[in-house]
């Protein structure tokens, strides 16, 4: 033993506890504990967003400002998130400019002596940010000069280079994420997605490279999310983050979200509107992407420098790169860096040349949208597990932000990313199965109130049916399945099974039972005698529908409806509560790999 | 990044845990050495990859040395490090398997009790749903508490494949005994995590790795390089001869556990308070009374948590 241990013992036990504790703090360098909330001012709460809490404090040891980020512990029951955990994990480990760093851990005890058996509560502390990047182009008085986004673009390629060389995947790269102060510094943020990437990193001049194992396609904000993804590549690389580099340069440049997609399929058909239709050229090995099956579409060319001539060959060339559809060829990081589009006039601004903006987070504009479009009140007994305002299916607003805010919540480990507060960002990184079923949500209602809400509104039509050919629609996710609950009468949940061999079967499951099912909505009881006619001659439809060829079926209206619709409740007879926990299993599942 | 490396103890931090404790050095040692080796044995009963449990066990040390010993169960201990570690991996594990292990591993029938095979006796490490959920609980909040104290420093870079990449490097597969090299040197870094010296924590995996192929390639008698070829692999020769005695030392530190509490699987607060009263040390100074609430307030909550659950 390295360490002197004759007669230390015995004169240690002298004195109390509380002496002893302070002589044998924990020393403040080395791997030292969490600090104490204490530790920090807290200035006043940042928001209250997609984040969880976010507050803005100021160290009283070194005087530095920064934001406190809370860890809500929903699910206790698991302990310590797993989300959360390895995001710290992660960020514990970074050390980049580009990268937001993870400063330590805090820790606040509850004050009282009653609340001292409950959980002490964590605060991740990190550098405030004054700005994010998605509410700094919100921001009407705000406008981005050139050189300032060539240099906000070297710096995110710089932090993503530095990401893909360590072998980690972000996997929700946006412009919410991307955190902007007032000396022009740009940092990655957000790695609560984020993986280690088990595949050779980028090599100048070799692209995204290739994936060898399969990782979950349950990831990416969808408007940030590249086709591959989008069509269901599991093997995918380090160019899926590239992709979201490419979104969010056109959002520097055109001052908004270049793909909003309102659905997956629709997100597909803006990407090649935009950069044309896919080719065996263009990005060889699409036919055979699971996602593809059944797609179908007129083919088109690229319309990326009709929409984009305003700012120069130099940018349309470059966002071309990050925004090929071949993930193979797809530009990377370090290649991305060298591009002319930085070596040309006008050549970036250096970061402390950037004028000074008042602060804007994407959190208070989400804040302010959540008001706007405010869900209805989360219904008794519906919420466990999921949080308040938990139903992914409303579709509240208009087709826009408004609505965007209605889908995503998932019952999420960590609740302080995503907390269920209605303005939740919708981060697609759910397996399919947790988000379908909240058709028990209105059903099993505890207290059997009447549904007063407004029925949805329709989906836009335009673009459905176009990309399906046959039975199966494209394995649409996450509006289309957020929106299913509401079409419990239409049953777009067995659709894609029941519609085999019927063509279009999106736009037929829906439409026609909208109107009814908004009929029937009001109604309640009705409803209730027809669940239970449905439990009884389910059988003999099924028979029916055996014999028939689906388009027959489909014209039968509202009566398959009601057949697809009892299977829909026999699927939601599961309690709330397990239902609750048993997707927040799957949930976990999809973390893990 | 800092993959390959590990935060160390800090000499201060060594001296503080270790010198002023209110127990006896020797007390620590053996805490320090039954627990670890009551990880492992649960690591391999949960059919853990190795890399998990070594990680959980330098996790316990590290814990071990920013909070005190006698604050918690040791065993209690032991299965918080080791959930709290496969959850964070590729395979993690349900408190209740764990919690079932440990029933079974702090039985009468464990056999790592004892020498021979003990009687299997089901009913000694069956877990009432009850003390199912007082245990969980209780790892929970250990969780917490190991998070707390290590400021979330969870990440372990293990010497072992490092050791394989140097083995390589030395040529040590072309010979005749590579295979066996290897084998002894993974078996010296696995040793070396039950150490109380707690090794892990103050060297890192680089000098670790060098050290045990070291020892092992003297054993299965394959020769090394004439030069010093350690300092290749960044170990210098005073640190290669501390790591090399520690590591070598554990057997006499297991001979004398075992002599002074039997052949038992696991020792416990009491057994340790006991032996403190043997020594003419009043247990239940120090940092032990404060404990003593600790476990009133959570007797408490068990019984509370059981009713609710019947």
């Amino acid at each position: 033993m390295a360490l002197p241990s004759q007669g230390a013992s015995p004169s240690a036990i002298e004195g109390s506890p509380r002496t002893f504790a302070k002589e044998h703090q924990r020393p403040q360098n080395t791997f030292s504990g969490c600090s104490r909330i204490t530790d920090y001012e807290v200035l006043g709460k940042l928001g209250e967003g997609t984040f969880g809490e976010v507050h803005r404090a100021r160290s009283r040891k070194t005087g530095a400002v920064v934001a406190l980020k809370k860890i809500l512990m929903h699910n206790e029951k698991d302990g310590f998130p797993i989300t959360a955990l390895r995001e710290i994990k992660l960020l514990k480990l970074l050390s980049h400019p580009n990268v937001l760093k993870l400063e330590e851990m805090a820790v606040e005890h509850h004050q009282k002596s009653t609340d001292k058996r409950k959980r002490a509560i964590m605060y991740m502390v990190t550098p405030y940010m004054d700005h994010d990047l998605s509410g700094l182009l919100e921001n009407p008085s705000v406008t981005f000069t050139e050189p300032q986004i060539k240099c906000y673009l070297l710096q995110l390629l710089e932090g993503l280079r530095y990401l893909h060389d360590n072998h980690i995947l972000h996997r929700d790269m946006k412009a919410a994420n991307l955190l902007i102060n007032n000396q022009g510094i740009l940092q990655i943020a957000d790695f609560g997605l984020a993986r280690h990437y088990d595949e050779e990193v980028p090599r100048a001049g070799h692209g995204g490279g290739e994936a060898r194992r399969d990782y979950t396609t349950l990831v990416v904000t969808r408007w940030y999310r590249p086709p591959e993804l989008l069509l269901h590549l599991r093997k995918y690389t380090t160019a899926i983050d590239v992709w979201g580099v490419g979104c969010v340069f056109g959002e520097m440049l055109i001052g908004k979200p270049i793909l909003s997609g309102d659905s997956d399929a629709n997100q597909l058909k803006i990407i090649f509107d935009l950069v044309g239709t896919p080719t065996d050229d263009t990005m060889p090995g699409w036919r055979s992407l699971p996602g593809a099956e059944g797609l179908n579409f007129r083919p088109q060319p690229s319309s990326l420098s009709q929409r984009f001539r305003d700012y120069g060959s130099g940018a349309i060339s470059l966002l071309r790169e990050l925004l090929k559809l071949d993930w193979k060829k797809r530009i990377n990081a370090i290649d991305a860096l060298e591009h002319p589009y930085f070596k040309n006039d006008p050549l970036p601004a250096r970061a402390g040349d950037i004028p000074t903006f008042e602060e804007s987070h994407e959190l208070d504009r989400r804040k302010f949208r959540g008001q706007k479009a405010a869900p209805p009140p989360a219904p008794k007994g519906g919420t466990v597990g999921t949080g308040p305002g938990g139903w992914g299916g409303e579709s509240n607003g208009n087709q826009g932000f408004g609505d965007r805010d209605s889908y995503g919540h998932r019952p999420h480990q960590n609740g302080s990313r995503y907390p269920a507060d209605g303005n939740g960002a919708y981060r697609n990184s759910q397996p399919q199965e947790t988000r379908r079923p909240p058709a028990w949500r209105r059903d099993d209602r505890p207290d059997n109130r009447p549904d007063t809400r407004l029925p949805p509104r329709p989906p836009p039509v335009d673009h459905v049916g176009v990309w399906t050919d046959t039975g199966r629609p494209i394995q649409d996710g996450y509006r289309d399945r957020d929106r299913l609950p509401r079409s419990r009468a239409g049953g777009g949940i067995g659709s894609g099974g029941v519609g085999g061999g019927g063509a279009r079967s999106d736009v037929d499951t829906y439409i026609p039972t909208y109107g009814p099912d908004a009929g029937r909505r009001d109604d309640r009881a009705r409803d209730d005698r027809r669940r239970r006619d449905d439990r009884d001659d389910r059988d003999d439809r099924r028979r029916d529908r055996g014999g028939r060829i689906d388009y027959d079926d489909r014209r039968k209206g509202s009566g398959d409806d009601r057949s697809r619709n009892s299977r829909t409740r026999s699927r939601s007879r599961s309690p709330i509560r397990d239902r609750g926990r048993a997707s927040m299993e799957r949930d976990r599942d999809v973390y893990r790999r | 990044m800092s993959h390959l490396s590990n935060p160390l103890a800090s000499a201060a931090q060594l001296f503080s845990r270790t010198s002023d404790n209110a127990l006896p050095i020797e007390l620590q040692d053996s805490i320090r050495f039954y627990t670890a080796r009551l990880t492992q044995a649960a690591g391999i009963l949960l059919r853990f990859p190795q890399d998990i449990t070594a990680q959980a066990n330098v996790l316990l040390h590290r814990y071990w040395l920013m909070d005190d010993l006698m604050q918690h169960e040791f065993s209690d201990v032991s299965a918080a490090t080791i959930y709290l570690t496969a959850k964070m991996s590729a395979s993690p594990r349900s408190l209740r398997s764990i919690t079932n292990v440990y029933a079974y591993l702090l039985s009468p029938s464990s056999s790592l009790a004892s020498d021979t095979d003990p009687k299997n006796d089901p009913s000694s490490y069956y877990l009432s749903e009850s003390t199912y959920i007082a245990r969980r609980n209780r790892l929970l909040h250990i969780e917490g508490q190991i998070l707390a104290a290590l400021g979330f420093n969870t990440h372990v870079a293990l010497p072992h494949p490092l050791a394989i990449t140097y083995l390589q490097t030395l040529d040590a597969f072309h010979g005749k005994g590579g295979k066996a090299v290897a084998q002894k040197t993974v078996q010296y870094l696995n040793t070396a995590l039950l150490s109380p010296q707690m090794l892990y924590l103050t060297h890192q995996p680089c000098a670790l790795a060098t050290a045990a192929i070291y020892l092992a390639s003297r054993e299965a008698g394959v020769k090394m390089p004439e030069n010093e070829w350690w300092e290749v692999f960044d170990t210098e020769r005073e640190e290669l001869g501390f790591l090399v005695v520690g590591m070598k030392s554990l057997e006499g530190i297991a001979q004398e556990a075992r002599e002074r509490y039997g052949g038992g699987a696991m020792i416990s607060r009491d057994d340790i308070r006991q032996e403190l009263r043997k020594m003419g040390l009043v247990p239940g100074g120090g940092p032990g009374s404060g404990d003593a609430v600790e476990d009133e307030e959570a007797e408490m909550a068990r019984m509370l948590d059981a009713k609710v659950s019947a």
